[in-house]
This record gives structure tokens, C-alpha cells and sequence, in this order.
């Protein structure tokens, strides 16, 4: 009985732990996007934090309905997000990019490789 | 804590506040593929909300065809045109505005007569509405109500619904064809002469 | 190395799962949110995304136009053909109590919905291809440099 109520509490305190967390990292994502200074940066911001955020809150979601049919469900969702997320981040950066985006750098300015040929043997 | 108040509604609030923000994003812009991609965020926002308003059914509609396909297919209009709007003269956006304004305001004043939101009493839950909740699991033994009205005591209208479909598509094959082999190799002959 | 290698793998890897999904969403809508009309557009949307990752000739060999105009009269055909089962069985046009004689847990009642869901998939499904194949076959492919 108390060994099933502290399994319980540990559960509970671990998945709203997770979701505190992955809140934080949605939060930093949100805030990224406003704050930082161009394109690529605002793609990281979001791209990178609110795949592991939304994880995150997937995953303490998951600790809270227990084994059910629900978790796995969850699970099917995370495992979509998982992918798809880091997906459309890389398939606007790439479109960005091959569109003429440039980055903006503050140590050295390259010349932007405008010719396709070399880009294409990349 | 406030008694009876329905936090969810600060969430309904967030969400028909955002969709008024993209709304009035999609008119200011000129860009037209800006506007497409946001007509698909308008989309997913208000399948978000009739998801909030429990309305699971009509939201996955939405956001499979509003946020999904019109989408693509708006996309791929769009190519056919240009990708920039033509500027609009000042005067008809006097008008559109006052068209928009007249509208809303009567509305807001016929909000006055709805019934509250979720009201057992109102004519869409009290009358045939809840005859379908009573006789379902009695008559059909569906969980799933909307499917059990939908399919079976509404099936006429979802026959008429499935013609209507069947008639849009065979409208635009008539009009434009299937893009089929034939005639593309035709235009591309064309192209070449 | 193509600039949408990654795009290729993972929505070969999605597009699948994307199909299961939809006939899902179809068997499952007597018991959760769902039906036909969302598995027709869930399943089509996945041709459609196959169709903008490897081009609207590809998915014009997969799902070919033949396919798709057949499958928007066959859909109304299924719809329609029910009732007319029925009608045939000695009841009312689409009341699907005589499909199946075990009255006490409704079978027919299931058989007919589903067979109807699967009516409006049908014709769902191939009128937005067919929509989707018009427009798209119009349309110059998009240029390499605008992905």
C-alpha cells in the first residue's frame, strides 16, 4: 500500500518535473524567436527547443496515464514529432538557404557562394 | 480560487484572439504565398478551438482538409498567378470595411438571443438533438454519436453530401481534366513548336 | 547528395504511417472522433505529400488518373448500392437493420455504417486527388531554387 503511494508520488513529482522542463524549453523557443538577431538563429531557437520540449511534455504526459492504451497513443504522437518536427526546421533552413539567405556573421563576412555548381558538389 | 469559473475559457479567449490577429494579418498582405501559409495557420488555430469546444469530429476535419489539402491546393492555384497581389484601390477598402463592420455589428446584436454555451435547454440539445443521445446506444450501439447520426439516421443527407463531393470533382475534371498524360505532352509539343 | 534527402527519407518513412492512420480514423469512427470523410482526406493527403516530395509524376504512377476517376463514381456507387441492398432485402432505403440477423447487438447497423463510411473514403479520397492532379498538372513544377 505505501509502496504503491510512493511509487505513485515518485511518478507524479518525475512527470511534472518532465513537463516543468519541457515548458521551460517551449518558453526559451518562444523567446528566441523574438530575441535573437536573424533568420537562422530564430530557426534554431525554435526548431531545436520545441522538438525536445514538446518531448519532454509528451513523455510526462505518458507518466501520468499510466500503461494504457492512451500512453501508446502518445507515444505514436512523440514518435510523429519526433520526426517531423527536426524535419520542417531543416526544410525551411534549407529552403532559407538555397533561397539566398544569409546568415548573418559577426567575425568574418565570406563571399556567398552564388554559383550553383559549386554548391551542387557540396 | 473562483468558484464556477471555466478556466477553459481564457483558452477559447487566446485562441479566437489569434485568429482575429492572422486574420487581419491575411488581409494586409500583398505576398500571396505569406497569405496562403497563413490561411493554413487560420485553419489549424480554429481546429485548435473547436477541439477546445469539444467538437473533436469537426476538428480533425478542419485541420485535415483546412490545414492539410485547401492548402496545397491553394499552393498550387497559386502558382498558376502571381506571387504578389495587385495593389487595391482606397475606396474599396472603405467599402469591404463598412460590408465587414455591418455584418459584425448585426451579430453581436443577435448574440443577445443565443443560448449560453453548452445550455441543455437550447433547440440544437433539447429537442431531436437528445432524442439521438437517448435512442443511439439503444437503437445502434455506436459510441461514437456523430457517427451513429451522421451514417445512419442522417443518412440521406450524408448521401447528398457525398454526391455533392462527387459532382465538385466531376466539375473539375470537366473543367480542367485530370492533368492526365495526354494532354500535358500536348501543351508540351506546343510549347516546343 | 539531393538537397531533399532528408525530406525523401522521412516522408517515406511517414507517408505509411499516414495510410494506416487514415483507415484508422475509418474503422475506428464508431468508437472515436472520425470516420470516412476524414480518412478519404487523411489518405489522400498523403499521396498529395508524396506527390510535392517526389514529384506529381511519381504519385500520378502510383495513384493514376484512371484510379482516381473510376474511385469518385465508385464511391457514391457503394453509398447508393447499400440502400439499394436493402431496399432489395425487404426494408427501407438505408436501414441497415436487415444486413446482418443479429438484431440484439445491432451488427447490421455496423456493417452498414461502415460500408457507407467506406463509400464516402472513396469518393472523398479520389475527388481530392482529382482536384489536387488538375491543379497540380497545371501548374509548372516548382523550380529547384524555390524549395
Amino acid at each position: 500500500m505505501t509502496g504503491m503511494e510512493i511509487l505513485r508520488l515518485v511518478l507524479d513529482a518525475a512527470s511534472i518535473g518532465m513537463m516543468a522542463t519541457g515548458m521551460v524549453f517551449v518558453l526559451a523557443g518562444a523567446l528566441g524567436v523574438l530575441r535573437l538577431p536573424d533568420f537562422f538563429t530564430r530557426m534554431h531557437a525554435a526548431g531545436v527547443t520545441d522538438t525536445l520540449g514538446a518531448e519532454l511534455i509528451i513523455f510526462g504526459l505518458i507518466l501520468q496515464s499510466g500503461f494504457t492504451l492512451l500512453s501508446a497513443k502518445l507515444l505514436l504522437v512523440g514518435f510523429i514529432l519526433f520526426l517531423t518536427s527536426p524535419t520542417a526546421t531543416h526544410a525551411v533552413a534549407n529552403a532559407a538557404h538555397r533561397a539566398g539567405q544569409k546568415p548573418l556573421l559577426s567575425r568574418h563576412h565570406p563571399a556567398h557562394p552564388r554559383d550553383r555548381v559549386e554548391q551542387g558538389g557540396e | 480560487m473562483m468558484d464556477g469559473f471555466d478556466w477553459t475559457q481564457l483558452l477559447d479567449f487566446a485562441l479566437m484572439a489569434m485568429l482575429l490577429a492572422v486574420g487581419i494579418a491575411i488581409v494586409r498582405l500583398r505576398n500571396l504565398f505569406a497569405a496562403v501559409m497563413l490561411m493554413g495557420v487560420y485553419s489549424l488555430l480554429s481546429a485548435a478551438w473547436f477541439v477546445t469546444l469539444d467538437a473533436v469530429d469537426v476538428a480533425f476535419t478542419e485541420a485535415a482538409v483546412g490545414a492539410g489539402i485547401s492548402t496545397v491546393l491553394m499552393l498550387g492555384a497559386m502558382l498558376l498567378t502571381a506571387r504578389e497581389a495587385e495593389p487595391v484601390k482606397a475606396g474599396r477598402h472603405w467599402a469591404a470595411l463598412v460590408v465587414v463592420l455591418a455584418t459584425g455589428a448585426a451579430l453581436f446584436y443577435a448574440i443577445g438571443d443565443m443560448p449560453a454555451y453548452g445550455d441543455p435547454n437550447s433547440p440544437a440539445n433539447a429537442y431531436v438533438g437528445l432524442d439521438y443521445l437517448i435512442r443511439t446506444p439503444q437503437e445502434i450501439a455506436v459510441p461514437n454519436v456523430v457517427t451513429a447520426v451522421l451514417a445512419s439516421y442522417r443518412g440521406f443527407d450524408t448521401l447528398g453530401e457525398t454526391v455533392v463531393i462527387f459532382a465538385a470533382g466531376l466539375g473539375v475534371m470537366l473543367l480542367l481534366g485530370l492533368g492526365g498524360r495526354k494532354p500535358r505532352r500536348d501543351t508540351e509539343e506546343e510549347d516546343e513548336a | 547528395m539531393s538537397p531533399h534527402l532528408v525530406l525523401r527519407v522521412v516522408s517515406k518513412l511517414l507517408i505509411p504511417i499516414i495510410v494506416v492512420f487514415g483507415f484508422y480514423v475509418h474503422f475506428h469512427g464508431d468508437y472515436s472522433p472520425g470516420g470516412g470523410f476524414q480518412a478519404g482526406v487523411i489518405i489522400a493527403s498523403a499521396v498529395i505529400l508524396y506527390a510535392l516530395i517526389f514529384g506529381v509524376e511519381a504519385a500520378r504512377n502510383a495513384v493514376p488518373p484512371l484510379v482516381v476517376r473510376i474511385g469518385a463514381a465508385l464511391g457514391v456507387l457503394i453509398y447508393g448500392g447499400v440502400g439499394v441492398a436493402t431496399l432489395i432485402m425487404g426494408e427501407n432505403y438505408l436501414d441497415y437493420d436487415v444486413l446482418h440477423p443479429d438484431q440484439a447487438h445491432h451488427t447490421g447497423q455496423h456493417i452498414g455504417i461502415l460500408l457507407v463510411e467506406l463509400g464516402v473514403l472513396t469518393t472523398v479520397f479520389s475527388v481530392m486527388l482529382a482536384i489536387f492532379y488538375a491543379f497540380a498538372g497545371r501548374a509548372p513544377d516548382i523550380p529547384e531554387e524555390e524549395w
